[in-house]
């Protein structure tokens, strides 16, 4: 009895082990299974799609909206740029499934575009009405095929406090870089603030943006349509702009803890604090998301929007605009396609951008990608300081005009960790300008 | 039947045992063998119950060694296909790059200081808690906290006490008058930075060693320390002649734990101080040659020799602190 209760109790265990195998085959297989394409279903009741962006989520209300036109439940997953870059590479290249719809920025579309790691959009949407919209659409195509969608036309511009200019005495403002400088010396010199220029020198994207909109400034462009650096002579403005920015460090007008902030920390922490007078290369539509915000930022109504100052006068901006797209691992493509289309359709944008009431309006939405809903928006009065928004726009222009090359992240790991070492004083300005141009003749020599 | 006359009977050796050599004490007959025990079915059951972590181990852990020993003599390179042989190319290029070689260089910083500090601390704390007190299982808990945080929070959580503008210590400093309180604590200096960088990770990994340690403790019978102090032992000589070293097999299991933890340091120096060399570890750099530059080849050699450097130092450890201990 003793001995068949044993083996009846072996049998069991048995079975529990085997239950417990198959079940473990079971959860491979339904995860090597989910991260498949689900094809184009358009049955979207009880689906869920995951959205990644480096953005706060709309108001609830949005997406419930969404959700009641189309059953598709959103979960919205907010990540830093930089660490959203990381998850997109790790997901691409293990295969594996992170978000149906995420970031595509303007800078890594030639990468993606070549690698094929985000779904071609033409396939979902209808391209033409699209382009006839969105000028900045061609940014996020290669080879025909649209890599992502821009869901705003934000790009590089300088913002200054004027509260803090006018207690220096600084009644005009600045036109060229060199009246720039001169007026932050003043504002220091007088005592106003310590520091009065916010620039992010930690080693991270934040710090080649910079760089790039700074050289721009000066009139100048990084590389040329191969790929060949165009910084290395000493008189070549991204060698000055390089010069500029170390200067500005080691001569006092940015803070030395500055070392180690980034572009956000420095709004944040700077900007919207009033401890920093300007940022040469700001983000537009932060007047509107953070500096005009009492919640966060002491400085509201007095930052304002500047033309880049340039060489002789004010320069163009580099457009910045930030995509989405669908990676090829998202479970629901079609689904993720629908909400691409919602999140980026005229009505929505409106409802974003504030012209359909408060309550709609999404802080993260700087500048809508549709001209249309600028142009409302400009009519209608609803953005901050828009008339120079709109004059600027207009000289928005690509930092790449030819198209990020494909090995634009190995490039930009080279500029933002030479250029933080250059500041470091651990390198001098020619060195970190050479290690940079070392990268970028390698890489466009492999191609 | 007895043995054929003249015929020396071999000695049975060890390996002999199984092959039909008849040992000393047995009966051996020509005619007639014993019957064989019938034979055991085999067991399926610690096989089946086995079975999932092993398929765990195999798919988790060797399938992917193997394949990170194999594609490391290989191009592999999303951006410049298609895969091809290269032999010791991606060792001999891991080699020549200097920013490698300088995470190398900041990485055996955080091994030297972070295992010997950890283990220090974790020693001096686990005897603290060796007799028991009135809340020593409050402290017991709070103390494992910073072990059950994750990397990158502790990261940002620290990045708050450091920033130069508004954070905790240029606060401190400026409130009690010890200066201008904008000290910049990380990224300007190496060392400072280095230094910061492992005093947060230390800060991790100590409550873990110190648990490890505590439980090496716990075995030793106060009888020991009893009869030690009888033979005038004073508190300092129980520690270095009981303590220590009947703790061995718990302070090599964690200096084994501290060091795979600072071989692999990537969350804090990533978060604390960015892409920049200053602080940058060798997880970081393969981190950014696969995921970043896309060339995996050259992240899979410097992967395996993480890992080949890993194992090396843990049996070293393993070779001089740990002893067993009988009690």
């Amino acid at each position: 009895m003793k001995r068949r209760q044993a083996r009846v109790t072996r049998q069991r265990a048995a079975l529990a082990g085997l239950t417990a195998v198959a079940l473990l085959a079971a959860g491979c297989s339904a995860g090597g299974g989910s991260a498949t394409a689900s094809g184009a279903s358009t049955d979207f009741s009880g689906v869920t799609i995951t959205v990644a962006l480096p953005a706060d989520s709309p108001p609830a209300a949005d997406l419930a909206a969404f959700t009641q036109q189309t059953g598709i439940k959103v979960n919205w997953a907010t990540s830093d740029w930089d660490s959203l870059q990381t998850k997109i590479s790790a997901a691409a290249t293990a295969n594996t499934y992170f978000a149906d719809v995420t970031n595509v920025d303007w800078s890594r579309v030639g990468q993606l575009g070549k690698l094929g790691w985000f779904q071609p959009l033409e396939k979902y949407l209808d391209a033409n009405s699209l382009k006839a919209d969105m000028p900045q659409l061609g940014s996020f195509t290669l080879n025909g095929h649209i890599v992502g969608v821009p869901y705003d036309s934000s790009y590089m511009v300088t913002t200054v406090n004027t509260d803090l200019f006018a207690k220096a005495g600084i009644t005009t403002m600045p036109t060229t870089l060199d009246e720039y400088t001169n007026d932050l010396k003043q504002i220091k010199a007088k005592g106003v603030v310590e520091y009065p220029l916010n620039i992010p020198f930690a080693a991270a994207e934040g710090l080649s943006t910079y760089w790039y909109e700074t050289t721009g400034a000066l009139g100048g462009t990084v590389l040329d349509a191969s790929g060949k650096p165009q910084f290395t002579d000493p008189s070549s403005p991204g060698y000055k702009a390089a010069q500029w920015m170390v200067d500005a460090i080691k001569g006092g007008l940015v803070p030395p803890g500055n070392i180690n902030v980034n572009d956000s920390q420095g709004e944040q922490t700077l900007m919207a604090q009033g401890m920093a007078a300007s940022t040469l290369s700001d983000y537009s539509g932060l007047i509107n998301s953070l500096y005009n915000v009492k919640d966060s930022s002491k400085v509201t109504d007095k930052i304002q929007y500047l033309p880049t100052p340039g060489v002789t006068g004010p320069a163009g901006n580099l457009s910045n605009p930030d995509g989405m797209g669908i990676p090829k691992q998202a479970k629901n493509p079609a689904a993720a396609a629908k909400f691409i289309e919602w999140f980026n359709s005229a009505s929505t944008q409106e409802d974003f951008s504030g012209l359909n009431g408060q309550d709609k309006v999404w802080g993260s939405s700087f500048i809508p990608s549709r001209i249309s809903v600028v142009e409302k928006l400009a009519q209608a009065g609803g953005l901050a300081d828009g008339t120079h928004l709109a004059a600027m726009l207009k000289t928005a222009s690509p930092v790449f005009p030819q198209g990020a090359p494909t090995w634009y992240p190995t490039f930009s790991n080279a500029v933002y960790t030479n250029l933080h070492a250059a500041a470091t004083g651990s390198m001098s300005v020619a060195d970190a300008i050479s290690a940079i141009a070392e990268v970028a003749n390698q890489q466009a020599r492999n191609g | 039947m007895s043995a054929p006359r003249g015929s020396a009977r071999p000695t049975p050796r060890a390996h002999d045992v199984g092959r039909g050599v008849v040992v000393e004490g047995d009966r051996f007959d020509g005619a007639t063998s014993t019957p064989r025990p019938p034979r055991r079915r085999l067991d399926a059951l610690p096989y089946v119950l086995v079975a999932p972590v092993a398929i765990f181990i195999v798919g988790l852990a060797l399938v992917p060694a193997a394949f990170t020993i194999i594609e490391s003599f290989f191009k592999v390179d999303a951006l410049d296909p298609p895969t091809r042989f290269t032999g010791i190319g991606n060792f001999v290029e891991i080699f020549q790059n200097h920013t490698v070689m300088n995470s190398v260089a900041n990485t055996a910083f955080y091994v030297v200081v972070g295992v010997g500090v950890s283990t220090v601390l974790a020693i001096a704390m686990a005897v603290l808690l060796q007799h028991p007190f009135r809340g020593r299982g409050l402290v017991i808990a709070i103390l494992i906290l910073p072990w059950a945080l994750p990397g990158v929070v502790e990261g940002i959580l620290w990045s708050g006490i450091f920033d130069p503008n508004s954070g905790l210590i240029n606060g401190l400093v400026a409130t009690f008058h010890l200066g201008a309180g904008n000290a910049v604590l990380l990224g300007q200096n190496q060392l400072l930075t280095l230094a910061l960088i492992e005093v947060v990770q230390v800060w991790q990994i100590t409550p873990l060693s110190t648990l490890l340690i505590f439980a090496a403790l716990q075995l030793i019978p106060d009888e020991i320390y009893e009869a030690a102090v009888v033979d005038g032992a004073n508190q300092w000589r129980s520690f270095t002649s009981i303590t220590l070293p009947l703790a061995r097999p718990g302070i090599a299991v964690a200096m084994v734990q501290a060091l795979i933890a600072t071989l692999n340091i990537f969350d804090q120096p990533y978060v604390l101080n960015g892409a920049a060399s200053t602080g940058a570890s060798v997880t970081m750099e393969t981190y950014f040659i696969s995921f970043q530059n896309l060339n995996f080849g050259q992240g899979y050699a410097l992967s395996l020799l993480v890992a080949l450097v890993t194992v090396t130092l843990s049996l070293v450890v393993v070779r001089f602190v740990y002893r067993k201990v009988e009690l």
